[in-house]
């Protein structure tokens, strides 16, 4: 897995310097952009990281910035920075989803702490997103009345009732089940449940 | 002893008392040239009798001769003290006429020394006796002399010259004056002389010489006028200091101190209401130099100015001063005054007056102090607006040291640290630690309570300071700051604390009122221009709402806002600040947005 890396995002170039110093002197990847512009153009995505950024810069702001992020495919978590953090940014910043609001003067302690939770998350998510896209693969390999056979199975109805509701064959219908169940690798109905539920999927019962 | 004696006797004396009174007169003023001109005809007079006396007594031709001679001394010298009291008494008269007459008067008194046995006579006959107060006297007779003419053409000219001072006097309203001094004088001069012109040509029959019983009756005549001059001179004394009296009620009344100074005799009079405000004792004589002391050190200076300036030139002056009386309290008063000057144009007297202004002058200074306390709590409340972008960006250098230092402790850590970059980390603090104090410089300059400082403004500078101030906040409002400011603007004049906090408080309206705007660009412009030759206009334009038209007449009275936070006394304030500087400042709406505008006086 690829080493994380802490984006720090300031107008201010001696604070941008600084901050990067001490993010590398405590053993963090660390990359500095002057404008979130010029962060949105270098931005890969797939790296695991996460964002420190200034709350108030000329043009695009954090908090542009922050519901630009959203809207990408792999958000990395958003922690903000700010000289003096009064109520309606903090309030607008959390209800966008930041990570954190730290003011540009916070104890390191607090910094570190929140850079790597933010971090943890990071890594989370990106396992969770994995998972889910594993989980997601495999169920695509399910055919459209195989999808049909789950969707009753899922309802714990039987074999004699699931051929009725189709109007197919019971043997059939058996023949179906083994499928998924190979297709999903579980054994039992019970783990063929929890999976669908993890894998989130659009199952119309 | 006979009459004629007793009578003669008595003229000479009275007339001798008179000139004894008068000519102290004289000596105690020298002014009183009448009072001179008085006493010297009253003498002659006395004289004239005297040689009179000794003519009607004479028994011998000789002897009356001698006396005729001599008379003309005395009787010169009377002519020439009437002349001159005419002269001076009526103010009037040619002057050269009198200088003529009493020229030929002098040709003639020589001419009597110098031909036949006197100026009357060639020579002299016989005496003749003739009965006069129940006694014989002696009365000359002769072969006339014709130098005698000349004299004669002195008299009709003193005539002349009498007629003309008193015609001059009477129409300058002197009339008793006139009539007495005039009428009597040519009375005299006809009856006196002409009788003895007429007698001496043999025109008349001879008759006894009675020149001074004539000389009498105008002497008699002066002495009246002149003592009615006396008591008219006594009767303005007593108005004058009645006009005193009211003078000093009404000062009083106004608590107006008055001094006069004699500037010759070097004496100065203080009114008591003068020593009052200078802290002096009633009975303390006090001088020039004395009065000066007690101005304020500071104020000194100009005090002397003042009155020397005076004493040299306009002879008038006036001017605020301080005082400091003995017990070290200040008193403020105004000094009004004038120096007298002397016909040479020298300084002669000065007179001044001076008023206590120290609680008008206290008012004043409380209402600036007021006004300037005012603008304190608006700049307090203008810098609790913009707090936030204060802190923000402060904490910037600060986070930026904080970093920098906790930084350089891990790189420390490291067992051989890099010293190249922690000697760039010190040097980074050292230039953010300055970032810092200069930002709090800013505010203190902006938050200071000081005296008025009034100076020669760049606009382009004043603005460029408060750019930094706001421009966080603008950021962070999404407000385009802008401004556009000629190079060749001229500098105005004012006090840099006050034009900024009115430039900040128009500002922040007009970023306040692009709250909500999200239809257009979001901008605030100040532009500058200048505005005819005295004045320079800077306006504050932003493309907000505009002002309400139900708000426009009140947007400038305190205490009133539309804002949910505002005091309501921005406007107000930089208004009464703008006015102070002699400038006007108004509101406007415009296509978009609203403009307001202030003046400022160009710096001379």
């Amino acid at each position: 897995m690829a080493e994380s890396t802490v984006h720090v995002v300031d107008d201010d170039e001696s604070f941008l310097i600084a901050m990067a110093r001490f993010l590398r002197a405590s053993g963090l990847r660390t990359r500095t952009y002057s404008s979130a512009r010029e962060f949105l153009a270098e931005q890969r995505g797939d790296e695991p990281g996460c964002v420190i950024l200034d709350l108030r810069m000329p043009d695009v702001g954090g908090l542009d910035l922050q519901s630009a992020l959203s809207q990408t495919g792999c958000p990395l978590p958003v922690l903000f920075l700010t000289g003096h953090a009064d109520t309606t940014s903090t309030v607008r910043a959390m209800r966008g989803g930041a990570e954190d609001f730290l003011e540009k003067t916070a104890a390191k302690e607090v910094l570190v702490e929140a850079v790597k939770r933010a971090l943890v998350r990071d890594q989370q998510q990106r396992e969770e997103r994995s998972h889910r896209d594993e989980l997601l693969a495999r169920f695509a390999a399910i055919s459209a009345r195989e999808r049909e056979v789950l969707g009753h199975v899922l309802r714990g109805r039987l074999n004699k009732q699931i051929a009725g509701d189709l109007g197919i064959h019971e043997r059939t219908v058996k023949v179906h089940r083994k499928s998924i169940m190979t297709k999903l690798s579980v054994r039992s109905v019970a783990a063929l449940a929890q999976l669908s539920q993890e894998a989130g999927l659009p199952v119309h019962f | 002893m006979s009459w004629v004696t007793v009578v003669w006797s008595m003229i000479a004396a009275a007339c001798l008392t008179l000139a004894a009174l008068h000519f102290p007169v004289w000596l105690r003023n020298h002014d009183a040239r009448a009072s001179l001109a008085f006493s010297i005809a009253a003498a002659c007079t006395a004289a004239i009798a005297y040689f009179e006396l000794r003519m009607l007594q004479s028994q011998t031709t000789a002897e009356f001769a001698a006396n005729l001679k001599w008379v003309q001394v005395p009787m010169d010298l009377l002519l020439l003290a009437l002349a001159a009291f005419a002269y001076h008494h009526l103010d009037a008269g040619w002057r050269r006429v009198a200088i003529v007459a009493i020229g030929l008067r002098l040709i003639s008194l020589i001419l009597d020394f110098t031909t036949g046995v006197n100026l009357n006579y060639l020579e002299l006959t016989d005496l003749v006796k003739i009965p006069l107060l129940g006694e014989s006297v002696s009365v000359g007779r002769g072969v006339p002399n014709p130098w005698m003419a000349i004299g004669q053409v002195s008299v009709v000219l003193l005539c002349v010259f009498f007629a003309h001072a008193s015609w001059m006097a009477w129409r300058r309203g002197r009339r008793a004056a006139a009539v007495v001094v005039g009428g009597s004088f040519i009375l005299f001069i006809l009856a006196g002389v002409g009788q003895a012109m007429l007698a001496h040509w043999g025109l008349v029959p001879p008759a006894p010489s009675a020149l001074s019983l004539f000389a009498l009756g105008v002497v008699a005549v002066m002495g009246y006028s002149l003592s009615a001059e006396l008591l008219r001179a006594k009767q303005l004394v007593a108005e004058l200091s009645e006009r005193e009296r009211e003078a000093d009620l009404a000062a009083e009344a106004a608590s107006l101190g008055i001094w006069t100074r004699d500037i010759v005799g070097d004496r100065l009079m203080a009114s008591r209401k003068l020593r009052d405000l200078f802290g002096f004792d009633v009975a303390q004589p006090v001088t020039i130099e004395q009065m000066v002391q007690r101005v304020h050190v500071d104020d000194r200076e100009k005090f002397r100015e003042r009155l020397s300036q005076a004493a040299r030139r306009r002879g008038e002056y006036q001017g605020e001063f301080r005082l400091v009386l003995p017990d070290g309290q200040l008193r403020w008063i105004t000094a009004i005054g004038r120096v007298d000057f002397d016909a040479k144009g020298k300084p002669v007297r000065s007179r001044g007056a001076c008023i206590d202004i120290t609680s008008s002058k206290r008012a004043e200074q409380e209402m600036l102090r007021l006004r300037q306390d005012l603008a304190h709590v608006g700049r307090v409340s203008v810098m609790g607006q913009i707090s936030s972008a204060l802190a923000h960006e402060i904490n910037q250098p600060l986070g930026a040291i904080l970093r920098n230092a906790e930084a350089a402790a891990l790189f420390m850590q490291h067992e051989s640290p890099d010293l190249h970059e922690i000697s760039a980390i010190l040097e980074d603090i050292r230039k953010d630690d300055q970032r810092a104090s200069a930002v709090i410089d800013r505010i203190r300059a902006l938050l200071r309570h000081e005296e008025v400082a009034m100076t020669t403004l760049n606009v382009r500078e004043v603005l460029g300071d408060v750019a930094t101030l706001l421009r966080p906040d603008a950021t962070a409002r999404h407000v385009a700051l802008e401004f556009g400011i000629p190079a060749d603007l001229p500098g105005v004049h004012g006090d840099q604390v006050q034009i900024q906090q009115v430039l900040l408080n128009l500002i922040l309206n007009g970023m306040d009122s692009l709250e909500g705007v999200r239809d257009r660009p979001r901008s605030v412009v100040v532009t500058a221009r200048r505005d005819g030759p005295v004045s320079v206009e800077i306006s504050v334009s932003d493309s907000g709402c505009g002002i309400d038209d139900a708000h426009f007449d009140r947007i400038f009275d305190p205490f009133f806002t539309t804002k949910v936070k505002g005091i309501g006394m921005g406007l107000s304030i930089s208004r009464g600040l703008i006015q102070a500087h002699g400038g006007r400042l108004w509101a406007e709406n415009t296509a978009i947005g609203a403009t307001f505008r202030f003046t400022l006086p160009i710096a001379s």
